[in-house]
C-alpha cells in the first residue's frame, strides 16, 4: 500500500510537470469545469427566485444535492478519468501492453497514468455549494456532520467509480468503452436534483441498480433531517460492492487482452 | 461565371458531402446518443413539473409552453452545436490544417458548407428523438406552416452566426495550442445563454441583457422561441433583421481576426 502511495506520488509529480508546461491551458481546463457547472446552477437559481420550491425542496436543498452529486463526481474525474481512454488510447494503439509488462497493477498504472485537472473545478464547485448550503440552511458543521459528509463523497466517488470500472471494462471486448459507459454515467443527472420529483420507478433505479442517489440525494435527506432510516448509511456498502464487482470484472476482461497495435 | 460558381458547388459540395458518411460509420453512437437524449429530456420534463408544481405561470408561460419550449430545444439542440475549437485543435495536433490552407479552395468557405452539413445531418439523426418526444412527452408541434417557414429562415441565418463566432473563437487555438478546456469553457457559456437549458425570458433583466449581447441566442433561443410560440410571428422580420445584422459583423470580424492569427499557425504535428 505504501510503495503504491508513493508511486502514485510519483506518477502525478510527472503529470504536473506536463501540465505545467502549459501553464494557461492548466487554468482554462481546471476552470472550464466551473463554467459548465455554473450553466446548470444558473438554471436552478434562476427558476427557483420565482417559485418557492421544487416540489417542497427549497433552492438551498437543491444545491446540497447538487453540490454532493457535484463533489463526489469530481473525485473519480480527478483520479480515475484515464478509464474513459482506455479504448481509444491504450487497447486500440497497444499502449496498454506497458501495463502489463510493469512489476505493478496494470489499473492502478492506469489511473495513475493520468491525473485529471478539469476535476479540480467540480471540486472546488461541489465543496463551495455543500459549504454554503450548509451555512444557509443552519446545519452545523460539527465533527459528526463532517464525519458523514467524508464518507458520504468517499462513497460516492467510489460509486462513480466502481460503475465506470464496471462498464469501462467492455473495452477490452469493444475497444472503445465511451458509448456503454455514457449510458450508464449520463444517470447521475437524474441525482442532482431530488428523487422524489421523478416517478417511483426512477426512484428505485436510482436507488439499486445504477446507485447514484447514494452519492446525493440519500445523504442530502440524513444532513437536513429527514428521516431516511438505514439508507442513509448505505452508501459505504453500496460503493464497496461496486468496486469489489468493478474489479472483477475488470480482471475478467483483462484476460480477454489481446494487442490490437503495434 | 456561371460555370465558375457551378465548379465551386461542386467542390465544396463534395467536401461537405463526407459528413453524413462520417455519422453513418458509428452507428452504435446513434442509438447511444439517442438513449443520452431521451435521459437529460426526461430530467429535463420532470424538474419543470417540479417547478410548475407550486406556480401557475412564470415570466407570462405556463407549464405546457414552457415544456413544448423545452422540448423542441432537445429536438432541435444541433442548431446551438458548435464544432470549429475541437476541429481546428485537431487538425493543428494531426498536421491536417496545412494541407487544408494549402487547398485552392477558400478556408472558411469549405468550413462553412461542413458546417450546415453537419447541422443537417445531425437533425436528421434527431428524428428518433422526436418521435419519441412526441409519442411520451406529447409535443405541440406548430400547424401554421409560416412559423416554419419564419423558424427555417431564422435557424439558418442563426446557425450562419453561430459559424462565424465559432470561427472567430477557433482562431484562439493558433494561440493556445490547447483546446479542451477553452471547448468546454464555451460549452458552459453557450449551454446557458442560448437558452437551450431554459427560456431567456425567465432571466433576470441583467442577464437577460448579457444573453441578448450573445450570439448564443441569436443561433437558438431566436429560431426555437419563433418555432414554439414564445415570440410571436409578428415579430420574425424584426429578429431577421437583427440577426443578419448579426451575420455581416461577424463574418467581417472572422475574415479579418483570421488574416491576422493564421500567421501564428504551428503545425504539431503531421
Amino acid at each position: 500500500m505504501l510503495r503504491y502511495t508513493n508511486l502514485y506520488g510519483l506518477f502525478l509529480i510527472q503529470r504536473f510537470k506536463i501540465l505545467m508546461e502549459y501553464r494557461v491551458n492548466f487554468l482554462i481546463g481546471a476552470s472550464s469545469t466551473i463554467i459548465l457547472q455554473m450553466a446548470g446552477l444558473l438554471t436552478i437559481w434562476v427558476v427557483m427566485r420565482q417559485v418557492p420550491s421544487l416540489n417542497g425542496w427549497s433552492l438551498h436543498e437543491v444545491l446540497l444535492i447538487y453540490g454532493l452529486i457535484t463533489l463526489s463526481k469530481s473525485l473519480n474525474h480527478m483520479f480515475a478519468d484515464n478509464l474513459w481512454t482506455i479504448g481509444r488510447q491504450y487497447i486500440r494503439s497497444g499502449a496498454f501492453d506497458r501495463f502489463l509488462v510493469r512489476p505493478i497493477n496494470p489499473l492502478f498504472h492506469l489511473l495513475a497514468d493520468r491525473f485529471c485537472h478539469d476535476g479540480i473545478g467540480n471540486f472546488l464547485v461541489g465543496s463551495v455549494l455543500i459549504v454554503y448550503s450548509l451555512r444557509a440552511l443552519d446545519i452545523p458543521l460539527t465533527i459528526s456532520n463532517l464525519l458523514y459528509l467524508l464518507v458520504a463523497a468517499l462513497s460516492g466517488g467510489a460509486i462513480f467509480f466502481g460503475l465506470n470500472l464496471i462498464t469501462g471494462t467492455s473495452a477490452f471486448w469493444l475497444m472503445d468503452a465511451v458509448p456503454v459507459m455514457r449510458l450508464v454515467f449520463d444517470n447521475h443527472l437524474f441525482a442532482q436534483y431530488p428523487l422524489t420529483i421523478y416517478p417511483r420507478a426512477i426512484g428505485i433505479l436510482l436507488t439499486w441498480l445504477i446507485p447514484y442517489g447514494f452519492a446525493s440525494f440519500y445523504p442530502a435527506s440524513y444532513l437536513l433531517g429527514h428521516h431516511m432510516g438505514w439508507l442513509a448509511w448505505l452508501a459505504p456498502f453500496v460503493a464497496t460492492v461496486l468496486v469489489v464487482i468493478g474489479y472483477r470484472v475488470w480482471k475478467i476482461g483483462l484476460r480477454h487482452y489481446s494487442g490490437t497495435g503495434s | 461565371m456561371f460555370h465558375g460558381m457551378r465548379r465551386k458547388a461542386s467542390v465544396y459540395g463534395a467536401m461537405a458531402s463526407v459528413i453524413p458518411k462520417i455519422y453513418m460509420a458509428y452507428s452504435l453512437w446513434f442509438w447511444v446518443s439517442l438513449v443520452l437524449n431521451v435521459i437529460a429530456t426526461t430530467i429535463f420534463v420532470f424538474f419543470w413539473r417540479a417547478v410548475y408544481a407550486n406556480t401557475n405561470s412564470i415570466a407570462g408561460l405556463d407549464l405546457q409552453q414552457t415544456l413544448n419550449y423545452i422540448l423542441l430545444a432537445q429536438i432541435f439542440a444541433p442548431l446551438g452545436n458548435m464544432q470549429l475549437i475541437f476541429e481546428f485543435g485537431y487538425n493543428l495536433r494531426e498536421g491536417g490544417i496545412a494541407h487544408a490552407l494549402l487547398r485552392p479552395v477558400d478556408f472558411q468557405g469549405s468550413y462553412y458548407g461542413q458546417y450546415l452539413t453537419t447541422m443537417v445531418t445531425e437533425l436528421v439523426l434527431q428524428i428518433p428523438l422526436a418521435l419519441v418526444v412526441t409519442l411520451v412527452f406529447k409535443v405541440q408541434w406548430p400547424t401554421d406552416p409560416r412559423v416554419w417557414v419564419a423558424f427555417i429562415v431564422s435557424a439558418f441565418l442563426g446557425r450562419t452566426v453561430l459559424f462565424f463566432f465559432d470561427w472567430i473563437l477557433a482562431c484562439l487555438t493558433f494561440y493556445t495550442t490547447e483546446v479542451w478546456g477553452l471547448g468546454v469553457f464555451v460549452d458552459g457559456i453557450s449551454m446557458f445563454f442560448s437558452g437551450r437549458l431554459i427560456p431567456l425570458t425567465m432571466l433576470p433583466p441583467l442577464l437577460l441583457v448579457i444573453a441578448g449581447m450573445t450570439p448564443f441566442a441569436q443561433a437558438f433561443y431566436i429560431p426555437i422561441s419563433l418555432l414554439s410560440g414564445v415570440k410571436p410571428l409578428s415579430q420574425a422580420p424584426r429578429l431577421w433583421l437583427l440577426q443578419a445584422i448579426w451575420l455581416v459583423a461577424l463574418w467581417v470580424l472572422s475574415r479579418l481576426i483570421f488574416r491576422v492569427a493564421v500567421r501564428k499557425v504551428t503545425v504539431q504535428g503531421g
